[in-house]
């Protein structure tokens, strides 16, 4: 008994005398995780104090309505209901169309077999992701402004009417949408193409023998290897169906399209920021948090329940 | 024993070095200069102006820094601020506790949620004990315009309003040489500018040929109040009373003035018939698109701040449009838009200009005030407005100043340097006369006659604000942006949208800026002014 301890101990030591330097290593994210993510945890009082930034918030006295009055001061805001209902609808638009489009791309560039063509593609695809979304509304703006847009120009050259791309509420979403696909499912899809090397290639030559067509091996081989990355990722953004961008929103966004282009982040940075009411943004923060997490929680459950891995 | 000894000494050590630094810190200020030196930290307006020098380390700023060292012991760092987003980025840097020392804003309401948060320097008592060493601040800015902020009841002052000396607001323009080239009067009611407008649209062959298709009869921007003031305050009734003018003047475009929809009804009508620029919604503050289409000559009308088309020298849009068209091509100002009584009312502020403040945080508020009193110097301000003789001003015979652009080390980034001489707005020489005459003379090649219409329309028939000192008004605290933002939102939806749409457009948009938060500002400012004014 007490030998297998020490055995134990001996192994756990030399392990440690191995390994150290990559707990080592690992101090450093951790320290990253404490002080920039949880001691920063302890200002989510604000949301439940008085509005005052300028002292800690343990030392302010309590919010109306027994601390919560910022948040009731949120829902009966017009502006906020209007935001949450925005940040789900782009959200969820998102991720219908948004989040398959990678899953395609990635197919397509896998059975792409000129090699040198497949690697140009892909790095043609990957290179929108390096734009910051200021310089993707300017050229968004030089292409579909109504009038002096190039698009426009040409269709109104050719006796079309012109398309109100980014003036328009309903239109303005697509071109939102779209311009998120663009930019982003190039990128998306390193991690799918990644995950269909890992699967074996004999599974491909056997199903080539009993004479499957390509579609019937992406059908049958490439997507099932696929599912538990898709999983993943999934219930990753299901995580985040609250969560909003700051830069997508407001650097697209202008005055025709306030009505949909108003998201939690706007909302808080109109407030929070400019308007300097720290404890009413900290309040809706917390809540999209709390939304976020309870989203997160039950697509992991859901996933877990029919069978998948799930994320832990 | 040895160690109480020890332990006396240390005590008597501590004390000693206590007493010290007691005296030390009383201010040791002999004839204005501090006797080690200070550091304080100045907020500048950077206008990000093409070709011109860095904002916080130029001719100017050097000649404020070897002043300062060497009047008051002072050193000086400037901290530059984006002019077009200056509320923001002020916002954010007194959130984090990093304002400058001196800060300056035009945005009052940020001052009073920072000062109840406890955030901002109550100026009364440094300016009463310091009163004999601001002498020239005192001169230049008047009890007035001091004590224009102080609170009636506990007489805090968070804020001092820089002296607004030529009060000059807003015109509407119109290119003359098209006038000309149509036959046309220079339009002098709604009917003719409108009109005016039409026969630039119809013509567009004739006066811009291959560039018809780019014609823009008249120009404007997101921001639709400033951008169209003459035209929307024409339609608010002249019999207006002072109680309701000042319960209803929290919003600066005069949104909330009687009548006001009636003037924006106009520009959506005029946006469905093609004279209004279409896609002035989607360019946002401080967007340059505007301004290179008023250079390239494609408009024909817009209004906008006074002498606009005639600023910043050989780059202003006068200057690019004379280039382009010859001599004859520019804009002159016009006056429009008469009221009910047939009089053509200017709603100007009163002579207040930036607010200037000290964050908390400063812990140099007499070499702050020292600092205003500096710039309020009428040598100093003068440089700083006209520069060296020779260089970027001549003196002519009749006295009068002529200032000269120049390129380079010594240009002025912005006119007369206005945002380093904070306490003032306007070309000020120390004599009236001769300040009307240099004002005239000082827009590079530009034709004295149209800086003296524009000068001339600019107030008349003003009706000016009047202070009405009521202490914080509670229900204003963090809408500073949200309303303004909502105000720029639904009169830009309102003037793009159908005609049809357009009662409901601006119906739902103002009611929801009066549920936001306007509807409590004028109900406390209403009783509030009841309490201290009837």
């Amino acid at each position: 008994m007490r030998e297998a301890k020490q055995l134990r101990l001996n192994r756990t030591s030399n392990y440690m005398k191995r390994y150290w330097t990559l707990y080592l290593m690992l101090l450093l994210p951790i320290a990253f995780i404490i002080i920039f993510r949880y001691i920063p945890m302890a200002y989510i009082l604000n949301a439940f104090k008085v509005n005052n930034i300028l002292r800690p918030p343990w030392e302010l006295p309590w919010a109306g309505n027994n601390g919560f009055e910022w948040f009731i001061k949120a829902f009966r805001s017009r502006d906020f209901l209007f935001a949450l209902r925005n940040t789900f609808m782009l959200n969820i638009l998102d991720l219908v169309i948004g989040f398959p489009a990678p899953i395609l791309l990635a197919l397509l560039l896998n059975e792409l077999s000129f090699k040198r063509f497949k690697r140009i593609t892909q790095t043609v695809v990957y290179l929108p992701h390096f734009l910051s979304w200021i310089i993707i509304s300017g050229l968004a703006l030089r292409l579909f402004a109504p009038n002096d847009g190039f698009v426009n120009i040409i269709l109104a050259r050719m006796g079309r009417n012109t398309i109100p791309f980014l003036n328009d509420p309903a239109h303005w979403v697509g071109s939102y949408v779209t311009l998120g696909i663009w930019k982003e499912a190039g990128w998306n899809t390193i991690i799918y193409l990644a995950a269909i090397t890992a699967i074996s290639p004999e599974l491909y030559e056997a199903a080539a023998v009993d004479g499957a067509s390509r579609l019937r091996r992406i059908w049958h081989i490439t997507l099932p290897g696929l599912r538990p990355t898709i999983i993943i990722l999934l219930i990753l953004s299901l995580g985040r169906i609250l969560g909003s961008d700051f830069d997508r929103p407001f650097a697209l966004g202008n005055k025709m399209v306030r009505s949909v282009y108003n998201v939690i982040s706007i909302f808080v940075y109109e407030y929070g920021i400019k308007g300097m009411q720290f404890s009413l943004s900290s309040a809706v923060g917390l809540f999209q948090s709390a939304v976020g997490v309870v989203f997160l929680f039950s697509a992991n459950a859901l996933a877990k329940r029919y069978g998948e891995r799930g994320v832990w | 024993m040895k160690r109480t000894l020890l332990f006396l000494l240390l005590v008597c050590l501590m004390a000693t070095t206590g007493f010290t630094a007691a005296f030390a810190e009383a201010p040791e200020i002999v004839d204005g200069r501090f006797a080690t030196t200070r550091q304080i930290t100045v907020e500048i307006y950077d206008r990000a102006r093409e070709g011109g020098s860095p904002v916080d380390n130029n001719f100017y700023t050097d000649y404020i820094k070897e002043g300062m060292l060497r009047d008051h012991n002072v050193e000086v760092t400037f901290i530059p601020v984006p002019r077009w987003t200056e509320v923001d980025v002020l916002n954010n840097l007194l959130a984090a506790g990093d304002a400058p020392d001196v800060s300056v804003t035009y945005s009052y309401p940020t001052i009073v949620t920072y000062g109840t948060m406890g955030g901002v320097t109550d100026l009364a008592p440094y300016l009463e004990e310091n009163k004999d060493m601001l002498t020239d601040l005192w001169a230049l800015l008047g009890d007035e315009n001091i004590y224009w902020n102080k609170q009636p009841e506990s007489g805090t002052i968070w804020a001092l309003e820089a002296k607004l000396f030529v009060n000059k607001r807003i015109n509407t323009f119109v290119r003359e040489d098209w006038l000309k080239k149509l036959d046309i009067q220079e339009p002098k009611t709604l009917a003719e500018f409108e009109a005016m407008l039409v026969a630039f649209r119809d013509n567009a062959e004739l006066l811009l040929g291959e560039n018809a298709g780019n014609m823009i009869p008249y120009s404007t921007s997101f921001d639709v109040g400033w951008r169209n003031d003459h035209l929307l305050t024409s339609f608010v009734p002249e019999q207006f009373s002072e109680k309701e003018k000042y319960t209803h003047d929290f919003d600066d475009r005069h949104l909330l003035f009687p009548n006001y929809k009636e003037g924006v009804r106009v520009l959506n009508n005029w946006y469905n018939q093609g004279l209004i620029w279409k896609d002035f919604p989607l360019y946002p503050a401080g967007d340059s698109t505007e301004d290179n289409l008023l250079k390239a000559g494609y408009v024909g009308a817009f209004i906008h701040n006074w002498d606009y088309p005639y600023r910043n020298g050989q780059d202003s849009i006068h200057a690019n449009v004379q280039r382009a068209y010859g001599e004859d091509a520019g804009y002159i100002a016009v006056e429009p838009f008469a009221n009910d009584e047939g009089i053509y009312r200017k709603y100007l502020s009163a002579p207040i200009d930036r607010k200037i403040f000290f964050p908390a945080t400063n812990d140099e508020p007499v070499a702050s005030l020292l600092y205003l009193n500096f710039l309020s110097e009428l040598e100093n301000r003068r440089f700083l407005q006209i520069g060296e003789e020779g260089v970027t001003h001549e003196v002519l015979e009749s006295g009068a100043v002529r200032t000269i652009a120049v390129q380079g080390e010594k240009i002025m980034n912005s006119p007369n340097n206005i945002d380093y001489t904070i306490v003032i707005n306007g070309l000020d020489l120390g004599d009236p006369e001769k300040n009307v005459m240099s004002i005239a003379l000082g827009y590079d090649t530009v034709d004295q006659r149209y800086i003296e219409r524009a000068y001339a329309l600019s107030d008349k028939d003003a009706r000016y604000t009047k202070n009405y000192s009521v202490g914080v008004i509670t229900a204003e605290e963090g809408m500073n942006t949200v309303l303004p933002n909502k105000r720029d939102t639904f009169l830009t939806q309102s003037v793009a949208a159908a005609a049809d749409d357009f009662d409901k457009v601006y119906d739902t948009g103002f009611e929801d800026y009066l549920s936001t938060g306007g509807q409590a500002i004028i109900d406390e400012r209403i009783a509030a002014f009841e309490k201290y004014y009837e």
